[in-house]
């Protein structure tokens, strides 16, 4: 079943798994035994740190390990609660790991502020001065947003936050694997990461913390991870994220340009089929193969459950379980009206579609639209 | 390619068995969950367990699941008029409403537009065509039968509609379950009003929509002992609840609801089970709706019921208008209540049927 929802998680890459099933036949090793079977854990772990520090740039010492990019997202806001300012202030296209953390988090004391986006679902870098107060502690705002993929002008955002001392945090869990990220450019003090978005395993993902940000733990115990995150380590699940983030870093101008032509070739087979068809986001600045459209008249559910017929899998809004068609609060906040908001869906693509596969969704949206 | 059916599936064994039968008659069946109240958190986890039980059901069968909102829709056509009904001091039945506006509307329109030529429900309840004409008969398991909440569909309703399980004994749905490895073979039946849950939690439930005036009770002589929390709290025939005990007054029997005085907000009693304040013989009710689309040209050896699962009463109807009708019972009924459905019935077919208004 051709598969277009890359944003919301990708199939494995068969090299990952290879490792996983290696480590996890070979190496059972508690990472804090101080025996052999230990240590060659421990050295497994310690080499994916390496990996993935050099993807970005990073240090080592600066990558943390977690179970997930909430949980990187919620170490760095909980770590509020612990400091003295109390301020936050973050984008209105925020994902629900920071928005709903926020407001979580208002009864211990912590105070935010919303920055809207403007229609491309992008923050202004000067609304963002004007935000700032004197307790502000933290400014979270993500590189790329998942529904629409516009990335923001997140330079010029740090440059902000930088003049005046303020630590910055950023979501940049889509951005992985699908542009180029080092922490030597984009000079944030936290950048939370999850490994499934970029072809690796689920239930486990990093914080990049720069050597001179504060960070409390959230899960307290053993010693692991600079006394940051308690728990014996996910050896298998950290030695795939490092194989993962590597064939990222390695094959990324292949896997961009990947991106690049697929969503050309079905934007422009899309525009053929649909005459009503509205693309969202940013024309300019966004993450290549991340396509919010809406159809109008078209109820996204409706053109969701019928792309399914067709094998095919899209997704509207953000996932849910149980779920209704609430309109995406996110399409929301870019100003898209209620009609067109509830008739848009979200096609991600990855490095296992083809040419022939975005066709082949162009043309049957085309046919499902046209009744 | 097999014609698509959709089936509406709660998460229990009656619409999962539906599913079953029908993929296993060859249908191209997808699954739609209806999720129709947004609540607290206690309704909200029901609604998430029950999600989860239709997941591992279609996940088993290897079928479709879809998920659909109708809150909106519930709350404006279902839940507005089980308010106002309360309010006016009746007792309302929601699920009559439920299926005439969501199941066999709502639903059935977006199955519709997604491409089904029918859709299917875990009612115990049967559709045949004869000349031309569908009829809504009884489900065979009499002790199951569904038909009294279906009353109010029509034609076109009957016409896109399936109810497979509608010729099985529940028992044996149970069996088909088990037998094909579903997980939710021996999960208990749904009861109570669907947003409400438990009954125990009825009187917090309305509190929070409608002003309570408290009152007095009074037996049928007018002498006052006791009082009530608000008339709507109370429906006709009710024993429990009334906090005067059986030793009130001559007799040792208990107390049952008779009436309600809404003009004087007072809250009339009768004592001991088969008082005769407690039984009338002829009712008026109104929004009548034949299933037919008409008044049945035959009308003899009809039958009615007043309430799910009583057993049917002789009866006929004395006068009726287009949306009016009397009728007088063989024997005199207990505690008809206004608000709820009288249901018309010849033999195994259900007719129709109309809201009680007040009884004579």
């Amino acid at each position: 079943m051709p598969y277009f929802d890359h944003c919301a998680t990708t199939p494995i890459h068969p090299d990952v798994l290879e490792k996983m099933y290696t480590v996890s036949k070979n190496h059972f090793g508690n990472p804090s035994s101080t025996h052999s079977s230990g240590r060659k854990s421990r050295a497994i772990i310690e080499k994916a740190r390496n990996q993935i520090a050099s993807a970005i740039n990073a240090s080592p010492s600066e990558i943390i390990f977690t179970g997930g990019g909430s949980e990187a997202n919620n170490m760095v806001l909980w770590t509020l609660t612990q400091t003295e300012k109390k301020h936050v202030i973050t984008s209105a296209i925020e994902h629900p790991a920071v928005l709903k953390v926020l407001n979580h988090l208002e009864p211990l004391g912590i105070t935010y502020s919303i920055i809207p986006v403007n229609s491309h679902g992008r923050v202004n870098a000067d609304n963002l001065k004007n935000l700032i107060q004197s307790d502000t502690g933290l400014i979270s705002i993500m590189m790329a947003n998942n529904e629409v993929g516009s990335i923001q002008p997140i330079i010029s955002l740090i440059e902000t936050a930088k003049s005046v001392g303020i630590p910055f945090h950023s979501d940049t869990v889509q951005v992985l694997g699908k542009i180029a990220l080092s922490v030597q450019e984009v000079e944030a003090h936290y950048m939370s990461f999850s490994a499934h978005k970029l072809y690796g395993p689920k239930g486990v993902g990093f914080l990049y913390k720069r050597k001179d940000a504060p960070l409390h733990p959230l899960v307290i115990g053993g010693g692991q991870e600079n006394n940051l995150r308690a728990g014996t380590e996910n050896v298998p699940g950290i030695a795939g994220m490092g194989e993962a983030v590597r064939l990222a870093s390695e094959n990324l101008t292949k896997r961009k340009e990947h991106l690049e032509n697929l969503e050309s070739t079905f934007i422009t087979q899309l525009n053929q089929e649909c005459n009503k068809v509205i693309i969202n986001g940013c024309p300019n600045h966004h993450l290549p193969g991340v396509i919010s459209a809406s159809f109008p008249g078209n109820r996204s559910d409706i053109l969701l459950a019928k792309l399914e017929r067709e094998d095919m899998e899209v997704s509207s809004g953000s996932a849910c379980g149980s779920g209704s068609i609430q309109p995406s609060a996110i399409l929301e906040a870019i100003g898209i009206p209620e009609e067109q908001n509830i008739s848009t869906i979200r096609i991600s693509f990855g490095r296992e579609n083809t040419e022939e596969d975005v066709i082949r969704l162009a043309k049957t949206l085309g046919s499902i639209t046209r009744g | 390619m097999a014609e698509t059916i959709i089936v509406g599936i709660s998460g229990g064994v009656d619409s999962s068995v539906t599913a079953l039968l029908l993929q296993k008659q060859g249908y191209n069946v997808e699954c739609i969950f209806m999720k129709n109240w947004e609540g607290d958190d206690d309704s909200q986890c029901a609604a998430e367990e029950d999600y989860k039980d239709a997941l591992s059901v279609c996940d088993h069968l290897g079928l479709p699941l879809h998920s659909v909102n109708f809150s909106k829709e519930y709350w404006d056509g279902v839940f507005q008029y089980f308010i106002d009904e309360y309010a006016k001091g009746r007792t309302p039945n929601p699920d009559v409403i439920c299926n005439r506006e969501i199941k066999f509307k709502a639903f059935l329109n977006y199955a519709l537009e997604l491409g089904a030529k029918k859709i299917a429900t875990g009612h115990y309840a049967r559709i045949e065509k004869s000349n031309g004409q569908f009829k809504l008969l009884k489900g065979l398991d009499q002790n199951k039968d569904q038909s009294y909440f279906l009353y109010l569909l029509g034609q076109d309703a009957l016409s896109k509609s399936s109810f497979p399980i509608g010729k099985i004994d529940k028992i044996n749905v149970r069996t088909i379950a088990r037998d094909s490895g579903l997980s939710n073979h021996s999960k208990k039946d749904s009861t109570g009003v669907c947003f409400i849950g438990e009954q125990k939690f009825f009187k917090d439930f309305l509190k929070k929509y409608i002003p309570s005036e408290p009152g007095t009770i009074e037996t049928i002589n007018g002498q006052v002992c006791g009082q009530h929390d608000g008339l709507m709290y109370y429906t006709m025939g009710q024993r429990k609840g009334l906090g005067i005990g059986g030793g009130y007054g001559k007799k040792e029997a208990p107390w049952f609801v008779a009436d309600k005085d809404l003009s004087r907000n007072s809250l009339i009693v009768a004592q001991g089970h088969d008082h005769p304040a407690l039984f009338h013989q002829e009712l008026k009710a109104n929004q009548v709706h034949w299933i037919g689309g008409s008044l049945p040209k035959k009308l003899s050896g009809l039958s009615a019921k007043i309430r799910y699962r009583q057993a049917d009463q002789n009866c006929e109807i004395t006068h009726i208008t287009q949306d009016r009708c009397t009728v007088k019972f063989d024997h005199p009924q207990f505690a008809i209540t206004p608000g709820q459905s009288i249901v018309f019935y010849q033999n195994d077919e259900c007719l129709g049927g109309a809201m009680i208004d007040v009884r004579n």
